[in-house]
């Protein structure tokens, strides 16, 4: 998978589970382990979406990985 | 100024020898309404056995998953400067050692974006600046980044390696401290600042078993200075300390626990192969007694205050690891546990947990590490050895039939 496209199965897996399911980095990780991607091309592919603000960590008990509107919203 | 609040209650806490942090607030709520609103609040918090600040939230700044830790208050009406009460931890420099510049510099920096209160250092070893509001977070923490300064751990990450004054100032110190700690900080920034793992990780590092610290109790993984060589004796200064009263034979002896040393009343003796590296003797009879190289570290994994277990200390996993820059062995055998944990650790789950859960065998085998007896810590219960069906094929015995 051509990374643009990592990033952006990455961003609807996040979006598509808000308020659903929290997802930390290496359950994002392994998601996408399962369909053949290395673990090291997603988690490249979060830095890039963290770095740009399009997702953001969070924080409830433990670390999550949620979508950056949220920040701006609180 | 005026006072804004009565406080009655807190102002108990100013009586008596000691600091008072009450003093100190209101030292500082003579210039920063925040840290007014904050005694007012408090005084409220005591007078209703309640405490009215909100946990979490989602503060922090572009690119970072931590370093600050949001606080409302659930008052805000009431005392308007608490409304956003943020704590910034700050990466505190190895071994905690500062130029009154830099500490003007952070003293003028928390009048500008917050309330004037710091703590050096918080219990994780930052610097923790506390009190300010969302919209200072980024201007912060650029200002920080200009001055050589970055925000420190907090969530599920890598925390802030902290570390002993180490061979900076103390003679005991058997590894460079100061030196791994900061290149651990530098090589594990990604686990530093963007929370990965099931829960945190502390990594703290001490010169010697002394342990000032505390790594082997507050530290996931602690790394622990000691030697190989044997201790070397100053008889005669051994004998300046029995003639000035000292009591060799109770507080030397009888306190060894590795049952080592004879006193004859003329010369010290130690038995280095039973020595447990304690430091008890060398520390009581410091500047008589030296630990002679090789120096190395022990490396221990895995403890927490409030485990579900209770109180856990670290447990030895390297009984002698030689730590030269770049640490090559230590930085890959981390990785390989975090790798572990990431994998099979639940949600909150610290990593000695997990080895409690899955078994140490398996934590070892990880690690690359091979058992040895020293990482026995209850005989008859840690065997770490299972047969495998390849085992049943060798006959090692046949070597010592020939
Ligand atoms: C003079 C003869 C023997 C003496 C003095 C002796 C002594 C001991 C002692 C002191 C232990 C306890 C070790 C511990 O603290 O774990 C022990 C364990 C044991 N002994 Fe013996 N023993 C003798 C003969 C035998 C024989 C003939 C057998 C078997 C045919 C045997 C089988 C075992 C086993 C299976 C254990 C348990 C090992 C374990 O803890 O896993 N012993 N023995
Ligand atoms: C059906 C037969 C047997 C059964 C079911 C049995 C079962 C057990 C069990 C459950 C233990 C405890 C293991 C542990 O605590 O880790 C044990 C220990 C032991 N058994 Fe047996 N056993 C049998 C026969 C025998 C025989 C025939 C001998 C000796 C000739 C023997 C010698 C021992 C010894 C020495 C220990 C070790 C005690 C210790 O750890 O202190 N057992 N056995
Ligand atoms: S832990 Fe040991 S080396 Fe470090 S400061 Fe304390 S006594 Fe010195
Ligand atoms: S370091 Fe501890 S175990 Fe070793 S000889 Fe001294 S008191 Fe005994």
């Amino acid at each position: 998978m051509e990374k643009e496209e990592l990033k952006k199965a990455i961003y609807q897996l996040i979006e598509q589970s808000a308020g659903k399911k929290k997802y930390k980095q290496a359950d994002v990780i392994k998601h996408f382990r399962q369909q053949g991607i290395p673990d090291a091309d997603t988690k490249a592919a979060i830095r890039e979406l963290i770095d740009a603000g399009d997702l953001i960590y969070t924080y409830f008990g433990g670390s999550y990985i949620e979508l950056g509107e949220k920040r701006k919203g609180t | 100024m005026t006072k804004k609040y009565d406080t009655p209650l807190l102002d108990e806490l100013e009586k008596g020898p000691f600091p008072s942090f009450v003093t100190e607030i209101k030292k500082a709520a003579a210039k920063s309404a925040m840290a007014a609103d904050e005694l007012g609040q408090l005084e409220k918090s005591f007078r209703d056995k309640v405490t009215y600040w909100k946990h979490g939230g989602i503060v922090g700044v572009r690119g970072y998953g931590g370093g600050v830790i949001g606080r409302y208050s659930q008052l805000a009406d009431k005392f308007p400067g608490v409304a956003h009460f943020h704590t910034v931890r700050v990466n505190q420099t190895s071994g905690l050692f500062y130029t009154s510049e830099t500490m003007k510099f952070f003293c003028d920096l928390w009048d500008k974006y917050g309330s004037g209160l710091t703590n050096f250092h918080g219990s994780t070893g930052d610097i923790i600046l506390l009190g300010t509001v969302t919209e200072n977070l980024e201007p912060l923490a650029t200002v920080l980044s200009m001055n050589g300064f970055d925000l420190g751990g907090s969530g599920s990450a890598m925390r802030t390696p902290s570390c002993c004054v180490g061979p900076a100032r103390c003679e005991w110190s058997m590894i460079d401290t100061l030196d791994i700690t900061y290149d651990l900080t530098q090589e594990f920034q990604d686990e530093l600042h963007r929370p990965q793992f099931p829960y945190k990780f502390k990594i703290k590092t001490v010169g010697c078993p002394v342990d000032c610290n505390a790594s082997i109790a507050r530290a996931d993984l602690s790394i622990i200075g000691t030697w190989k060589g044997p201790i070397a004796i100053d008889q005669d200064k051994v004998k300046d300390y029995a003639k000035k009263g000292m009591n060799i034979q109770e507080e030397i002896v009888n306190m060894c626990p590795g049952k080592c040393i004879t006193w004859d009343g003329n010369t010290l003796n130690i038995n280095n192969a039973d020595c447990l590296h304690c430091m008890h003797c060398i520390t009581k009879l410091a500047g008589a007694l030296k630990p002679t190289p090789p120096f190395g570290a022990v490396i221990l994994i895995g403890a927490k205050a409030p485990f579900v277990i209770g109180a856990t200390l670290s447990w030895v996993i390297v009984p002698f690891m030689e730590l030269k820059p770049p640490y090559q062995e230590l930085k890959d055998m981390i990785r390989n546990m975090w790798d572990w944990w990431n994998e099979y650790g639940k949600n909150r789950e610290r990593i000695g947990e997990l080895i409690i859960r899955r078994g140490m065998r398996e934590f070892l085998e990880v690690c690359g590490l091979e058992p040895t007896p020293e990482l026995v810590r209850e005989p008859r219960n840690d065997p770490f050895w299972f047969w495998k069906e390849e085992d049943f094929e060798k006959k090692p015995w046949e070597e010592f039939l020939k």
